[in-house]
Formats: structure tokens, sequence, C-alpha cells
């Protein structure tokens, strides 16, 4: 048997196992305690093992055959076909479709929506038949049109694929309005935009694997082509797209259950004694603001023109601030007509916070035309100076130069802004205390594990010694600070934050001399004792394992008067605030002195060292730093969730902090975010996807395979990608030159 | 006054169940300490190693001796059938891991914490899909098939128990047995070199894969036949890793880690130093996990790298 066979044989045997630990992944939940293995047998017995055997066959097989697919995955139209399949798959299986029947029979997905198409008689035909076999059918026909037409070239199959896609997009669009119509309710759902995207991508592919020549047949070159011809033209039109939806269809307020539309709520609204500036906007200005903003933006991205630019921006600013008090005024007299369906800021629906996106995105692209018309004037004059910058430095700065930034900053701000209040409770109860809290967490550990390449076992400890001093300082735990220390949650930060940077420094100060994991195993302990105190309650300080109940926060300042509640929408503006500080600081913490300093310990630490780097001092300030975030994000926590106990603070919060951070890609700043964005919004989406219990598991081998096939991380740092691809390149001419041993 | 009398009367008691902690710890920390030796990095999943051990000798001693009750000669047969259905068991789950977690990503040469990620990963996966496959319940009480609390004699006025005997009798055993395994052995010469300089090893005809492979199914066993007694006294469940496992860790750390020798004493001083600090009448039995790390830290601030130092190879 020589080896290739030998490797083969291997291949299917870890095929057959995944197929097989596949099948135990979905098969029934746990024992009895009469027959322990009861799931275990019912998983692997019986015919269905046969169908996770062949699906391990299946992919056998592709990975076998993939060298021979892999000449055709450079041929034009592959891409985009990709990604309309991805887009269609995740529309059909995962996304949410119709979101009222979410609540009512547990499923608003695709699968869901077809049961309940098939319940009711007055849907039409081709919307029934949509919903049950005809959108299948209409992705698999695609497939096999482009994957004929990206082999043949032969026209037709082209032009076939593209009707097919086209057809697919409209009947998903008729398909599910014809379903909302029929129900009402209020309908968030994102489904079938995916899917319209995905058909629509899927009629590109086909166009593109017959049409495309040379020139624009890479699909990147292309992109950027296209994103350089005009900067700022695509983001405009997107904007346009955006607002004729927002604008024309989009809900605006959902009072009594019903999605107005802007032209429905203007009339709901006439005479209700609304202010006559809302009245207007829902009537004719909004309009009037949307058509003249995206005439101006779209010239001023075609022609260059800076003049028209600034204007364009200023109404587009004018836009967003007329959107906001419009909506405004509307939940006002919402809250006074209808109380019983919530009060200010309740029950709008996507349309306003849209127009506020579509606003936001012609600021973007005139922003763009701004900042390139000048951008190439300061180049100029830079290419003279000498760069004996470092690359990181230049870098930086490079960034901070290139004319990507400013839109990108923009259209991230406008979504952060206006995007949260089209969430339901649950997703900004999320947003807030999941996604948030554990962003700015992740932020903070990366100074320490990515930059400074401490390994910290017990970040959490910090976590939790800024949420007891706030709650200490606020008079919630049962010994009291003195009358003149007791103070509001919000002041109580700086205070959290000293007790932190304390804190970190009087862990560190004894143990940075350790190496490596005998670093990890004492932030371990201290992570461990720290919680164990508070469980144990030495002297009736921190109440034990009840926790204490903080007060939300308040702020009374001169004639300024904002008071948190139970409300999440407060708090998510307050802890952007808080990420936003934090994120610019660290984002310039990168490339300076320290930073560098922290990436020269964290390579090599003798040879830092020998080139004049206090190690120590370093370390010290590294560990302080994250701490210090830490304290900021535990603060946040105790005064916004109320109430908290310290089971909340264990050893396995900590461990997956250090995972989010290497998740998304250790050392880099947008990694950390990416990292702890995704892993904790997934249990929250999985909630949905796979039974409550089996969340962790399904986390668990997405972790794994994430690090198998990305082992760099989500979103890796620039420095650290150039060392790994690096060495790749180099492994890999050293082995070009040798022949492969099955050669000889 | 009479408190701490009570101390000093109740200390030949308390070293016996001490050295019963001790020795599950130790038996773990050389799963960590082996694989450190020779990867330099610590195996987040071998806590999972150790459950999955449990389970498989739960698994088959149930199988075989279903509810009767064991006496005389059966009871030692029972146990060896425990013992070595469990160390297959971790033997397996420990193959299969470094295949899955590690070997790819030593191919693809990711960082060290990339490593420690998706060990994580494993961990969270195994234990779940433990849960998932038995039960969910904080503890599955073996099958009582022999008396584990049967009094076999008395030191002073100390009882000993048979579980005590068996648990200590077979580590002391298996230590032995792979204390000659590591010195006096052909694979056991390979593992003390990689462990020394992994290159040179190579270019000696060392196959790295293959040792790392065996490694791994060394300390696997020793993890799985310790989850066996571990759960033959305290009981099974898919959360039951996680404890020792970060005890054991302690223990490699302060033995030495990558020390065989280390890991054995690290852990028996552990085991020690909770079960006696936490009898003392002003501590109590709450704070034992804060024991063990202080202990921890006072003595790595003493001795950084542990007591008896780190490397495999040279202190082996």
């Amino acid at each position: 048997m020589n080896t290739a066979t030998r490797a083969t044989l291997r291949r299917l045997a870890a095929c057959l196992l995944g197929g097989f630990v596949l099948a135990l992944m979905v098969g029934r939940q746990e024992g009895s305690l009469n027959d322990f293995g009861i799931s275990f047998h019912q998983a692997v017995v019986g015919p269905r093992i046969f169908v996770f055997l062949l699906i391990g066959l299946v992919i056998f097989v592709m990975v076998t055959f993939w060298p021979r697919v892999v000449p055709y995955l450079t041929r034009p139209g592959v891409a985009p076909l990709g990604a309309g399949l991805l887009a269609v798959l995740a529309a059909q299986t995962v996304m949410n479709w119709y979101d009222p029947l979410v609540s009512s029979t547990g499923n608003g997905k695709f699968s869901g929506v077809r049961t309940a198409a098939n319940a009711s008689p007055n849907l039409s035909s081709v919307s029934v038949a949509f919903f049950g076999w005809l959108a299948w059918t209409l992705v698999i026909a695609a497939l096999v049109a482009c994957a004929a037409a990206i082999v043949t070239r032969v026209r037709v199959f082209g032009y076939v694929t593209a009707a097919i896609g086209i057809v697919g997009a409209v009947l998903a669009y008729v398909a599910h309005s014809a379903v909302v119509d029929l129900d009402g309710g209020i309908d968030h759902s994102l489904g079938v935009y995916a899917d319209i995207v995905g058909f629509l991508l899927l009629a590109c592919a086909g166009i593109t694997a017959v049409h495309a020549r040379a020139e624009v047949a890479d699909t990147r070159g292309f992109l950027r082509k296209v994103m350089g011809y005009r900067p700022g033209l695509p983001i405009a039109a997107l904007g346009v797209i955006l607002g004729l939806l927002a604008f024309s269809t989009a809900g605006w307020f959902g009072a009594l259950q019903i999605n107005d539309t802007l032209a429905q709520a203007h009339s709901d609204f006439d005479g209700t004694g609304i202010s006559s500036l809302a009245l207007n906007y829902l009537g004719w200005l909004g309009w009037t603001l949307f058509g003249a903003a995206a005439v101006l933006s779209l010239a001023a991205t075609y022609l260059r023109n800076r003049m028209l630019a600034w204007v364009s921006l200023i109404l587009s600013v004018v836009g967003v601030v007329l959107t906001f008090l419009t909506l405004r005024s509307m939940t006002d007299i919402g809250a006074q007509v209808a109380p019983q369906f919530g009060g200010t800021w309740k029950n709008l629906g996507a349309g306003g916070f849209l127009a506020c996106i579509v606003f936001s995105l012609f600021a973007a692209a005139t922003a763009m035309v701004i900042s390139s018309t000048s951008a190439g004037v300061r180049r100029n004059v830079r290419a003279k100076a000498p760069t004996d910058e470092l690359p990181v430095t230049s870098m930086v700065k490079g960034f901070r130069r290139s004319s990507n930034a400013m839109p990108l900053l923009i259209i991230g701000g406008a979504l952060a802004l206006f995007y949260p209040p089209t969430l339901t409770l649950t997703w900004q109860n999320v947003l807030v205390g999941q996604i948030g809290v554990f962003v700015l967490l992740a932020v903070g550990l990366n100074v320490v594990v990515g930059w400074a390449g401490l390994l910290d076992l017990g970040y959490i400890a910090f976590y939790e010694i800024g949420s007891y001093t706030t709650a200490y300082l606020v008079g919630a735990l049962p010994v009291k600070p003195p009358s003149w220390l007791q103070m509001s949650p919000l002041v109580s930060i700086p205070f959290a934050i000293l007790a932190c940077l304390i804190a970190g420094v009087l862990l560190g100060a004894p143990t940075l001399r350790l190496r490596g994991d005998y670093l990890a195993i004492v932030t371990l302990g201290f992570g461990e004792i720290i919680q164990i105190l508070a469980v144990n309650n030495p002297g009736g300080f921190t109440g034990g394992p009840q926790g204490p109940t903080v007060p939300h926060p308040r702020i009374h300042l001169g004639g300024i008067n904002i008071t948190w509640g139970q409300d999440n929408l407060p708090y998510w503006y307050l802890l952007l605030i808080m990420l936003i500080v934090v994120i610019v600081l660290f984002y310039r913490l990168e490339g300076s002195r320290l930073g560098r300093a922290w990436a020269a310990i964290r390579e090599d630490e003798v040879a830092a060292q020998a080139s004049g780097v206090n190690t120590t001092r370093v370390k010290l300030l590294a560990f302080a730093i994250g701490a210090s975030t830490s304290a900021l994000a535990g603060s946040f926590f105790a005064t916004q969730v109320g109430y908290f106990d310290p089971s909340l603070f264990t050893l396995q919060a900590s461990i997956l902090i250090v995972a989010y951070v290497v998740f998304g890609g250790m050392g880099s700043l947008q990694g950390a975010i990416a990292g702890a964005a995704v892993l904790t919004w997934l249990p929250q989406f999985l909630k949905a996807q796979v039974p409550q219990d089996d969340r962790q598991m399904w986390i668990g081998a997405l972790v794994l395979a994430m690090m198998i096939f990305r082992p760099a991380g989500l979103l890796p740092a620039k420095r650290r990608k150039a060392e790994l691809e690096g060495l790749d390149a180099a492994a890999s001419s050293e082995t070009a030159a040798v022949p492969r041993a099955g050669a000889m | 006054m009479s408190q701490s009398e009570n101390w000093v009367q109740q200390l030949p008691q308390n070293i016996i169940i001490g050295l019963e902690q001790g020795s599950v710890y130790s038996l773990i920390a050389l799963g960590y300490t082996l694989v450190y030796g020779v990867l330099q990095l610590i195996n987040f999943a071998h806590s999972e190693v150790f459950m999955a051990g449990g389970f498989g000798s739960y698994l088959v001693v149930n199988g075989i001796v279903g509810h009767r009750h064991m006496t005389g000669v059966m009871v030692p047969l029972t146990v060896l059938c425990g013992v070595l259905s469990g160390a297959l068991t971790g033997a397996a789950i420990a193959w299969l891991l470094e295949k899955v977690a590690y070997k790819t990503l030593r191919r693809s040469g990711a960082p060290k914490l990339a490593f420690l990620i998706s060990a994580i990963g494993a961990s969270l996966f195994l234990s779940n899909l433990a849960g998932k496959l038995f039960n969910r319940l904080p503890n599955n009480a073996f099958p009582t098939y022999f008396d584990i609390n049967h009094q076999l004699f008395k030191i002073g006025n100390a009882k000993v128990t048979l579980i005590e005997v068996i648990i200590v009798g077979s580590a002391v055993v298996m230590m032995i047995f792979l204390d000659r395994l590591v010195n006096r052995t052909k694979l056991g010469r390979g593992i003390r070199a990689v462990a020394e300089d992994a290159p040179t090893a190579a270019l000696m005809g060392i196959d790295i894969d293959k040792t790392i492979s065996r490694t791994f199914v060394i300390g696997g066993a020793l993890a799985g036949a310790a989850g066996f007694m571990f759960g033959t006294a305290f009981g099974v469940s898919n959360l039951m890793g996680f404890t020792p496992g970060v005890k054991a860790f302690a223990a490699a750390v302060l033995g030495g880690i990558g020390n065989i020798r280390g890991a054995m004493i690290g852990g028996l001083i552990l085991g020690q130093a909770e079960v006696l600090i936490a009898a003392l009448p002003f501590v109590g039995a709450q704070w034992n996990d804060v024991i063990s790390f202080v202990v921890l830290v006072l003595i790595l601030l003493v001795r950084p790298t542990g007591i008896l130092g780190e490397r495999l190879g040279r202190a082996a």
C-alpha cells in the first residue's frame, strides 16, 4: 500500500468518524438512570446512522475530488455563485421570514412559513408553491445551470441562470408580502431580503460566467474598479435603494400592532395634535429631504464636487436630526393616545431608523468625496517626507490617511446609533448585557494577551472587583461606605478603575517575573480566590451568594437630567460612548511607544530588555490597563443589571474571554471586537436553531473547527498575519524546490 | 484549645484522605506534565479525557456487573476491569484529541495560544456531548457493586477503607509503571529526547508525530484510570473533570511542569495541603479551592519553576 492510498483511506476513516460524531450530536437528549446509554444506542443503532455515514462519505468524495474542481474555481462567476448560494441557504434555513409566527407557532423560519402557508386557504397558489417546493427547486436549477454556464461558457446557460435568479427574487418578494398581507402583524424579519439578494447574485453569476472578459474576470479587481470609479458613488446608490424602501414600504409606527408606512402614518397622525414639523415630515418634507439629499450626493460623488458634497453633507445631517425629532413626537403622541402599547421610543418600526441610516450613508458618500479630493493634495506633500517610520506606525497612519476610513466610520456609527432601536427587546438586552459588555472586556484583555503576550486566565476577577467596588460605593453592600464617600453609580466608575488598577499592580508586581504558563496558573488562581472570597463573604463584606442590588444610574448636572431605568436602549448609548472612548484610546496606544514595547516583549523578552525596554514596568502597565478596562465594564454591568451575584464570575467566564480574543485574532483590536461579538451573539442565535442544552456543544465544535481551519483567528492582526504568511511562503518555496514524495 | 487538639487527633485520618485525593490529582497531573514536556503546551482538554474515562468505565463495569454485589476475589477483578476500561477510553479520547485539535494546528504552524483555544473548544464540546448522551446531573453514583467504604484496617485511630487502598494502590502501581516506561524503554527515551530538543531528536531518527501521539495516549490512559477511581469514590458527571482538572494543573505546575516526578509530588502535596489546612479550626472546607492556589502562589514565589524545576528530559 503506497502513501497516497493510505492517506485516502485515512481520510475516509476520518470522514466516516465525523459522520458518526454528527449522528451523536443531533441525536436524542440524555439517557435515563435506568438505561444510561440509551441515547447513545438510539443515536447510532438503526438506519439513521447510515444517513450520517453517507454525509461523511459525501464529504469524503468532495474533499477527494476537490483538486479536479479547483481549475474551475478561478473562472468568472464562481465568486457570485458562491455568495449567492450562501445567502439563499442562510435565508432558507436559519433566518426568520415572518416574525409574528415566531411567537405564535414558535417557528418563523422558511419551514415554519411553509407549514402556515399550507394551512391557510386564502393564499395564492404561487406563494404556497414557493414556500412548498418551488424555492428549493429554483435554487438547484440555478446551481445546475450556472455550473453548466461556468464549465461550458455557452451563453444560453448563463441567460437561463439569470432568468431563474430573477424569477426566484420576484417570487420570494411576492410570496413573502402575500403572507404578511394575509396575517398582518409587525414583521421585522430579514430572511426574504437575504433570499432576494441571494437570487439576484445567482442571476449575476450566470451573466458573469458567460460574458466576463479578462479585465472583469477578477472579482476583487472588479470590485476595486467599481468602488474606485467615483469614490462614494456605490454608497450613495445603496442609500437611494434603501431610502426608497424606507420611505415607501417600510413600517414607521406600530401602535395597535399594525405597521404603518410613511403615508399611512401621515393620515393616522393628521389632527392628533402632533407638531407641525413632524406632520410635514410625514407628509412631504421626508420625501423632499430624501430626494434632495439623494440627488445632491449622487451628483457630488459623480462630479467629485466639494461644494456639492458639503451641501449634501449638511443636508444629510439635517435629515438625520429631523427624522429623529419626527420619531420622537410620533411616539409622544402614541404614548398619550394608547399608553397600553408603551411610551416614548416604543412601537417604532424599522422605517424611521432605516431613514436615519440612509441619510448617514449619504453623509458617508459625500465625506468620501471630501476626503478623497483633499487627500490627493496632502499626499503629494507627504510623499517627499523621508519614511523612516516603523511599519506599524506607517500602517496606522496609512489607515488614517486612506479615504475609506471616514465613510466606514460614518456607516458603522450610523448602524450603531440607529440599528438597535429596531431590534426586539430580547435582542436589545443581548446587545447591551452580553455583546457590548463582553466586547469591552475582550478589548481590555486583548491588551494583556494579544499585545503584551501575557496569558491571563483570571481576567474576570477584575470585572468582579469593578462590579463590587461600584456596589460598595453606592451603598449596596452590607458594609456601607462613610457618608462622604457614598456616590451615584456613574461617579463611582473612576474609583472602580482605581481599585482595579491597584489590584492589577498588586497581582502583577510579584508574579510578572514568572514566565508564560506559570503566570497563567497564578492568574487563574487569583480569579478563583476572588470569586470564592465573594461567595464566602468574610467579615460580611460582600453579602455572600445573594449578591448586591445596585441602583440604576442618574445624571443631574445643571439643567441636564437623565435617568436610566429598565429600558435597555439608553444603556446601549451609554455603553457606546464607553466603547468608543476605549477603542479610540487603544487604537492610539497600539502604534505608540508603549504598544511597540509590548510587541517587543511579546516576541522576545530578552531581546526587548537588551534594547532598553523596562520589561517589568511595561508588563505592569499592560496588566493595569487591561484591569482598568475590565473595571469599566464591571462598573457598567453592576449598575445596568441592577442585581448580580458572584456565580457570574467563574473561571469558565475568564477562559471564554480569552477564547473571544484568540478566536477574533490575537493582538488585533478589530479581531477582539469581532470575536467577542460573534461568540456572544452565537449562543442567542443558536437558541432558535438547536436544542437549548446543546448550544455549548455546538459552540465548542465551532471554536474547534475555526481554530483548525483558520488558526490566526477571524480578523488576524496585520503583524501576525505577516508572520504566519511569511513562514508559509518560506516553507512553500522550500518544498517547491524538492520533488514530492509520490513523484520520486 | 480543644479544637486544635481535635486537629491533631484527626491528623492521621486526614493524611489518609489527603493521600487519596493527592493520588487522583497526581494521575491527572501526569497527563498535563507529559504533554507539556513534549509540546510546551497546556492541554486544556485533559480534564475531559478524565471525564471520558469515568463514563467509559461506568458503561463497561455496569454492562458486565449490572447491579450484582461483588465480594471476595471478584472485587479486585472488577477494579481491574474498571481501571482497564477507563484507561482504554481515556487513551482513545486523548489519541483522537491529539489528531483533531493538536496535529492539524501543528501542521499549519499556528500560534501557541491557538492550541489553547482549540483545546478549550474540544473541552466544551466533549463535556457537553457527554452531557447530551448521558445526562447533565451533577452526580451519577456508580453502581454499588462492592462496599467501597468497607473498613480494611486501622492505623492508630485512623480507619482505612477499601476505596482508599484501591486508589492509592493503583496510583502507586501506575506511577511506578510510568517511571519505568519513561526511563527504561525506547519509547520513554524518545519522549525524553523530544522534550529536551525536538528538532535534534528528529534528526536522530525519532518520529516526532508518533512520539507526541503516544505521549497523549499514555497521559490519557492515566487520566482515564483516575476517572474510574474518582467515579467510584464520588460519582461521575459530565462536569466532573473541571475541578480536579484545574487542581491537577496546579499540581503539575507546583511540582515543576514538564517534570514527571514533580507532578507526582505536586499532586500529593496539594492533596495533603487541601485536607490538612481545611481541617484547621479557623479555616473550614469552603476555603478548599483558595488553599490550593495560595499554596501554589507561595511556592511559585519562592521557586518560580516549581519544586523540582521543569524539563521532562533532565529531571526524570
